[in-house]
């Protein structure tokens, strides 16, 4: 009976502890998952802040100026713009390649004034300094 | 028998102690226990209430959790106006030490002289903001400094990167974030969502420990897009800019739609204001000057004349109608043309912008029918858009309509609209009879329109506006590289007290392209224009057609005009 009664205290004892323990343990999470939530809120907002940025910095106010002075750029026309369409029922862009060859249908080149000088292309390296 | 307690065996320990002590110990403490047990129920069962409250009070704390207010985005997905958070400062004066080294840093970093700050401080003894949504960079310098009795908290301010070539459509929201303007006032209640709450128990150093009770978590506003294409926007209100400072104007609008959707794709005024930096704004810049101004329209309206001639089956496009010397002269009223075109067809007078024989035409209707087609196509009604102060214009009943006010009414006087109103109008022409919606909320497919006037007529007046931008037209200068366009100028005299000013003009060009299937509905107003001409067809046409240029190679519009190549660069023969 005594020895019953023994290892009934050691269980009652152990989980006491464990209770201590455990809510301890709930405490230092809660908090962690506080401090964690809390960064993501930081970070968000950051990401928001950041995306403004880029956005300022990329408004079409902005990118005209420096590409009219820094870079010696003009607005397009249609004088010196070349019009393609792609084949009828090729379905997109993306089955443009396979469908055959595009239309061109008005631009600088395909006048016959025009000298038909091939033309680099766009990627191609060395064209810029 | 001794009545005393005995401590041990040993006789040396024994003490002369009586009972009657040790007994009053025991009482002694079964009081105390007695009273502790006493006050233990006390608090927990009969002032439980008090002291749980008191509990709450001390330790549990209702924090608001905030929402995000929905961002305004284009037709892309770009963003126009967003929340960032922002730090507002504010003291307690009673805290702060006065002569702090700091303080004329602390000043500069606010943004304001040291002696408004003082001042400030004197305001009130416990609180008082020092400003409002500090960007963090500032909010951390500001903190860095460690002035004591200064304290900060989180907002959220609006960031318009767009800025002013957006500004009244937007619009902006005031420090506690409520829309005061634009779409931030309009759609308001979708931008702001709903705040939340949790309940929670906070340490002894206001540390957040335990939630009391389940959080409700904050709904955000959502997201607007809008019609807007902010590429489009910016080249519509930069040409218009460019026009409004050459020709020293007051201010100027431009409206442009889409005209197989109905979807604003650009509305812009001038002057703007930047909306990021709102101090001293006047009405005149942050007037939506599109929507709400009203005025005369004056020759943009005879399209609308002549359909309607057209329809009732009074003329056909190649009638040839007298308009004489060019006067014509009612009563105490002598209506003019700006020269003398003879015998010409109704094509040809619309082409020169006749009066006398738009006058002529309107004789030959009724007042009721041209009040019905104005009314049909939205003049004198609001227009169905969700912004805040958008005019309806003037449109009086036919019953008081007097023949000269008929007259003057079939070009574009005694009757007002706004510039908005206008660029509406002229969808009935680019979709073949039909008026379109217009929305500025971003839509997919076709608009059905509200059958106006009937196919062929309206292809017949488009062919009329297609002309008048041609050669020897009005609007010679409307024209684009590339696109056929059709418009029509106007240009009207301010209303000055009872009469007309003399020097005071208002030019407008509202048009189409591509004339035979138009893609694009664009309306062009600038008010009183004084250097370098004041005619529609040489202040506001070059916008319109700069603007449409750019905004058909947006959308991707195949030129269906020859262009000559422009190409003017030479070979130049490389070194190496």
């Amino acid at each position: 009976m005594t020895r019953l009664n023994l290892v009934l205290l050691g269980v009652l004892l152990a989980s006491a502890l464990s209770l201590v323990h455990q809510q301890y343990e709930a405490r230092r999470l809660f908090v962690a998952l506080e401090r964690a939530n809390a960064a993501s809120d930081r970070l968000a907002s950051e990401h928001e802040q950041l995306q403004v940025q880029k956005r300022t910095l990329a408004a079409p106010a902005r990118v005209q100026q420096l590409a009219s002075a820094r870079l010696q750029m003009r607005p397009i026309h249609p004088g010196i713009t070349e019009v393609l369409a792609l084949p009828t029922g090729s379905g997109g862009p993306a089955g443009a390649e396979a469908a055959g060859p595009v239309q061109r249908l008005q631009g600088p080149v395909a006048a016959p004034a025009a000298p038909a000088a091939p033309r680099p292309a766009l990627d191609s390296p060395g064209v810029r300094p | 028998m001794k009545r005393a307690i005995a401590y041990g065996s040993s006789p040396l320990l024994t003490s002369a102690t009586p009972v009657w002590r040790s007994r009053l110990i025991v009482a002694g403490f079964a009081l105390v226990f007695l009273g502790l047990g006493a006050r233990a129920a006390y608090v927990q069962v009969f002032g439980n209430e008090f002291f749980q409250r008191q509990g709450e009070i001390r330790f549990e704390r209702t924090l608001e959790l905030p929402p995000n207010r929905g961002r305004v985005l284009d037709r892309n997905g770009l963003i126009l106006a967003t929340s960032v958070v922002a730090q507002s400062v504010w003291a307690i004066p009673e805290n702060i030490d006065r002569q702090h080294p700091q303080m004329p840093e602390l000043a500069r970093l606010l943004d304001m002289p040291p002696a408004e700050l003082q001042r400030r401080l004197d305001r009130h003894p416990t609180f008082v903001w020092l400003r409002r949504q500090l960007d963090e960079q500032r909010a951390a310098q500001v903190r860095a400094l460690g002035i004591e009795g200064i304290h900060f908290r989180k907002e959220y301010r609006r960031q318009y990167p767009e800025g002013e070539a957006l500004a009244h459509v937007v619009g902006f929201t005031n420090v506690e974030d409520v829309g005061q303007e634009g779409v931030e006032l309009a759609f308001n209640a979708q931008l702001s969502g709903q705040a939340g709450s949790r309940r929670v128990l906070r340490d002894r150093f206001g540390r957040v420990v335990e939630d009391v009770r389940e959080v409700i978590p904050p709904v955000d506003g959502r997201d607007v897009q809008l019609s807007i294409d902010s590429r489009i926007q910016f080249f519509a209100f930069q040409r218009l800019r460019e026009a409004v400072q050459q020709h020293r104007a007051r201010g100027g609008s431009i409206v442009v739609l889409d005209a197989r959707t109905g979807e604003i794709l650009a509305l812009a005024n001038y002057p703007s204001f930047n909306p990021n930096q709102r101090r001293n704004l006047s009405g005149e810049q942050v007037r939506n000057r599109a929507l709400t101004d009203t005025f005369e329209p004056g020759s943009t309206v005879k399209p609308i004349v002549a359909a309607l001639a057209l329809e009732r089956g009074l003329v056909r496009p190649e009638t040839l109608i007298e308009t004489g010397d060019g006067r014509l002269t009612m009563g105490r009223f002598t209506i003019r043309d700006i020269r003398a075109l003879g015998t010409v067809t109704l094509n040809e007078a619309m082409k020169a912008s006749s009066n006398v024989a738009m006058v002529k035409l309107a004789q030959q209707m009724q007042a009721r029918e041209m009040w019905e087609a104005y009314t049909r196509i939205g003049f004198g009604q609001r227009p169905q858009l969700p912004f805040p102060g958008a005019a309806s214009g003037r449109l009086r009943p036919y019953e008081s309509w007097r023949p000269i006010e008929q007259a003057t009414m079939s070009y574009g006087y005694g009757l007002s609209t706004s510039l908005f109103q206008l660029a509406q109008a002229y969808t009935v022409f680019a979709r073949d009879g039909k008026l379109l919606p217009v929305t500025l909320l971003k839509s997919q497919q076709p608009a059905q329109g509200v059958p106006v006037f009937s196919p062929q007529h309206a292809q017949a007046v488009r062919h009329m506006l297609a002309l008048s931008a041609g050669p020897g037209g009005t609007a010679q200068r409307a024209q684009t590289v590339g696109f056929s366009v059709g418009g029509k100028t106007g240009t009207s005299r301010v209303q000055e007290g009872t009469g007309y000013a003399e020097n005071r003009h208002r030019s407008f060009f509202v048009g189409l392209a591509p004339a035979e299937q138009p893609r694009v509905v664009v309306a062009v107003m600038i008010d009183e224009p004084t250097e370098g001409g004041f005619f529609g067809g040489v202040v506001a046409a070059p916008v319109f057609s700069a603007t449409v240029q750019q905004t058909l190679r947006v959308l991707g519009v195949v030129p269906d005009v020859g262009v000559r190549p422009h190409i003017v660069a030479d070979l130049v023969q490389e070194p190496g």
